[in-house]
């Protein structure tokens, strides 16, 4: 029984640290299947309406050594992560695999998977990325209804719309909370800080929704408001799939910046946008495919009317942020492609930004700490009310 | 023990003639803007024979970073790219024709300006005419459809863009496999169903009706031409080859985006004809043939002429490959001749890119059953995820399953920097050994 919001978040803590434990617990108490989930787009109501428990399987912090001899060290870090843990058989409490992302590396990463698993159902349909073309809503529906069948072939239970409308209900109940918390960090509440932010998403990816629901209540019933400082205020924009280390917020803080927002997919994105509860629960799922993409655009998809760099400008305004430092995971193609597009539009608006490459391993701390002060005092000397180090010293 | 000799590289002599097509092709494409000729720029699967039908100019984007650094012209694109702010580990096919846009674009400005700027006009990565539409139809790699669109956004947003969505030949079902299976069917119709969506777009382009009759010349072309290289390659099985993986990367040009016409099918015929005299005559494509290996990985284009010497003075002949054997209308009784959309977009997926891993096993498995070869060569190719992605383990596949040996070299597409010369040789030395090695064993144990 979790009595106190300290203990509600040392359990989401404890989950997203070591998700295992969590897991292997869960199937014990529940005696059905754990599906690991492939970022970014798996609609992972189909498999809790199964009863089995759908997981975002998380990069780990553990250092890649026997991935690098199945995947090419020039893929991104979570998907040589992925790679490592196969290999080292730290996926194996997975009793089947889902993909709905159409990323070359990913796929070489669920490849390997599928090859040194094997015993194991690793199932992909490609949930095609062009957004605009007359038949993507109809390829989508129908791969919606292949992820429905294979989902019940899997694990042995017929889906009705029943049970796919409750657990869209919980998830979306669950996301309402989290941007809820989000939305309070945008208009100045700095309660919670960038790390347990972090907390709060990962393990939502990897817990039963309900469960963690009743954590996040439990957290927000005590929740104080805390006002912001005066800190320069930073929006964090991209680093997708996976989680970024920690240790660049507690660097950024450092630096002398707050965190206001973000469209990580360790944050807002992922809780962006609910399945409508209005419709039929199996179209519903196919238009929050393409929901998600209007709320927060995602560079690894193609659709000529949205644009990340106008939503980024635009989540600026909202929020206040006065900089943005753009995290890209090492290798990630679809970030590279974005990158250029995003400069120009910060430019043109006069907006500095810093972009930071991130590695599996090691953080090179000293010198992005001078990259990151010197984004800051940018900063402050753009601003007539802010006072430059040198002022204040 | 392997030895460096001087260079017997024998190259095929009817390759030559195909160079001249080469560069009247790309001549024509240069000259397409002052011809008030409509241009298509697209990327991926070979939609030539439609735009061909359809009376356009197409300019093949990853062709045109190939050909660049083929000839070493693309450090002026691949620095424009990076100006602009793409990272240098973003495949450089797609970061040297986002440059060669971004160039192409400011002369075309200037132009339009009357301004005459010898420079641009002197360097090649500026030369590409700006297109009138974009289509997309990359099979593979996901970095395809991103790169057109970034093209599209670079433009400025104006020009049409088609996409044509080719979906991954993973193999779900038990009944999957190359060429078979219901995921099989139900890929082709997809694509065959989006090629006719195309071919109204191309329609509302040009404001004609789509010539069907030319297409259908087209492709009785092609499939022609791809039938006689198929026969080509097969000869190759011969011992010693009388041609190489490099003589087949001389003539991936023509076959994937070369006008088609009789003259394609009569450069093929040469070069099958070449080739058979080669077998009669007991000519080989390398000096004193020891060794037979197999190159896995897309193209390093700026290193063309130093593989194919590096090769043969160790007395390798590199017989076949992934990159040559796999795509380039390899299955062309898919064709057929009278209604060929369906065989085209069959085509289309069979992207060498585009399966799981044990569709690339098993047919990796069968070339080198096939063409009887020792080794294989991996070319670890830095910015191309989808060739790199299944590379390390087909090489644990082929020596538990055949007992073939392999070595990785480190280089890339078009970003000469990648490439590390003296690892692959010290690399493919060891494999030789090893490969001698084995030999004598196999030898003493057989008598």
């Amino acid at each position: 029984m979790i009595r106190s919001s300290a203990e509600a978040f040392q359990v989401m803590r404890n989950v997203a640290q070591n998700p295992d434990d969590y897991l292997t617990k869960w199937k014990a108490r529940h005696q059905q299947p754990v599906i690991g989930i492939f970022p970014m787009n798996f609609p992972v109501e189909i498999i809790a309406a199964t009863g089995a428990l759908p997981v975002i399987i998380q990069d780990s912090r553990e250092p890649i050594s026997e991935g690098n001899t199945i995947l090419a060290e020039f893929y991104c870090g979570y998907t040589r992560s992925i790679a490592d843990q196969t290999m080292k058989g730290q996926l194996d409490v997975f009793d089947a695999f889902m993909n709905a992302d159409h990323c070359i590396q990913l796929l070489g990463a669920v490849d390997v998977v599928r090859e040194m698993l094997s015993d194991k159902p690793v199932y992909f349909e490609h949930l095609i990325a062009a957004m605009d073309d007359s038949w993507t809503k109809e390829q989508v529906q129908k791969k919606v209804h292949a992820f429905i069948a294979e989902a019940e072939r899997i694990t042995g239970t017929s889906i009705s719309d029943e049970a796919l409308t409750s657990c869209i209900q919980s998830n979306n109940r669950n996301r309402q909370l989290l941007r809820q918390i989000f939305e309070a960090r945008r208009n100045g509440d700095a309660q919670f800080s960038p790390a347990e932010l972090q907390t709060m998403i990962v393990s939502s990816m990897i817990m039963d929704k309900d469960e963690h629901t009743a954590l996040l209540e439990t957290v927000l019933a005590e929740a104080a408001s805390k006002p912001r400082d005066n800190r320069i205020r930073l929006h964090l924009s991209g680093h997708f799939c996976h989680a970024p280390r920690v240790e660049l917020f507690d660097l950024l803080e450092e630096c002398g910046a707050v965190i206001v927002d973000d469209d990580l997919y360790t944050g807002s994105r992922y809780i962006s946008t609910d399945v409508k509860e209005s419709l039929a629960p199996r179209a519903a799922l196919a238009d929050w495919y393409f929901d998600r993409n209007e709320n927060i655009p995602c560079p690894t998809r193609v659709q000529k009317t949205v644009n990340w760099d106008e939503y980024l400008i635009n989540a600026l305004n909202k929020s206040g942020a006065e900089g943005v430092i753009v995290m890209m995971a090492k290798f990630c193609e679809a970030h590279m492609f974005y990158y250029p597009e995003l400069r120009k539009a910060l430019e043109a608006q006069n907006i500095p930004h810093l972009l930071i490459e991130t590695e599996h391993e090691g953080i090179p701390v000293e010198t992005l700490r001078t990259r990151v002060e010197a984004t800051i005092e940018r900063i402050r000397r753009k601003s007539p009310t802010r006072q430059t180090t040198q002022e204040s010293a | 023990m392997s030895s460096a000799t001087q260079s017997s590289v024998n190259r095929l002599k009817s390759n030559d003639a195909g160079r001249n097509m080469i560069s009247d092709y790309w001549d024509r494409i240069f000259t397409a803007n002052e011809r008030n000729a409509q241009v298509v720029w697209y990327n991926g699967a070979a939609l030539n024979p439609i735009f061909q039908a359809a009376g356009l100019e197409w300019a093949h984007g990853e062709a045109f970073s190939a050909r660049l650094s083929a000839q070493k012209l693309e450090k002026s694109a691949q620095l424009a790219a990076q100006e602009y702010g793409y990272v240098g580990e973003l495949c450089s096919y797609a970061r040297t024709h986002l440059g060669a846009a971004l160039l192409a674009k400011q002369a075309r400005e200037k132009f339009d300006k009357g301004i005459v700027d010898n420079a641009d006009r002197d360097d090649m990565a500026s030369r590409l005419p700006m297109p009138n539409f974009i289509v997309n139809c990359y099979a593979g790699c996901s970095t395809g459809q991103q790169w057109d669109d970034f093209t599209h956004r670079l433009l400025g947003k104006d020009i049409p863009i088609f996409n044509v969505s080719l979906p991954f030949l993973w193999g779900n079902r038990t009944d999957a496999g190359y060429l078979q299976g219901q995921e099989w069917e139900e890929a082709s119709d997809y694509v065959a169903d989006q090629l006719y969506k195309l071919i109204d777009f191309i329609e509302e382009q040009t404001g004609r009706p789509f010539d069907w009759e030319a297409l259908r010349e087209g492709m009785s072309y092609i499939k022609q031409a791809a039938e006689i290289r198929r026969e080509a390659m097969a000869m190759c099985a011969n011992m010693p080859a009388p041609t190489t993986f490099w003589d087949w990367i001389a003539s991936v040009a023509h076959i994937n985006f070369l006008p088609a016409g009789p003259e394609l099918v009569e450069y093929f015929s040469k070069i099958r004809e070449e080739v058979a005299q080669r077998i009669a005559n007991g000519e080989s494509a390398i000096k004193d043939e020891k060794y037979r290996l197999y190159f896995d990985g897309i193209m390093n284009w700026n290193k063309l002429g130093t593989l194919a010497k590096l090769f043969a003075e160790r007395k390798v002949a590199v017989v076949a490959g992934r990159y040559t054997h796999k795509p380039f209308w390899q299955e062309p009784q898919l064709i057929d001749t009278d209604d060929p959309i369906r065989g085209m977009a069959q085509h289309y997926l069979l992207c060498p890119t585009n399966h799981g891993f044990q569709t690339i096993k098993n047919f990796t498995k069968n070339d080198c059953e096939f063409y009887g070869i020792d080794g294989i060569v991996f070319h670890s190719t830095r910015t191309c995820r989808a060739f790199t992605g299944p590379q390390q383990m087909l090489a644990r596949a082929m020596k538990e399953e055949i007992g073939i040996p392999s070595i990785f070299f480190e280089g890339d597409v078009a970003d000469e920097s990648f490439y590390k010369g003296e690892l692959l040789e010290s690399r493919l030395e060891a494999m030789l050994e090893a490969i001698d090695v084995r030999r004598s064993r196999n030898f003493i144990a057989s008598n």
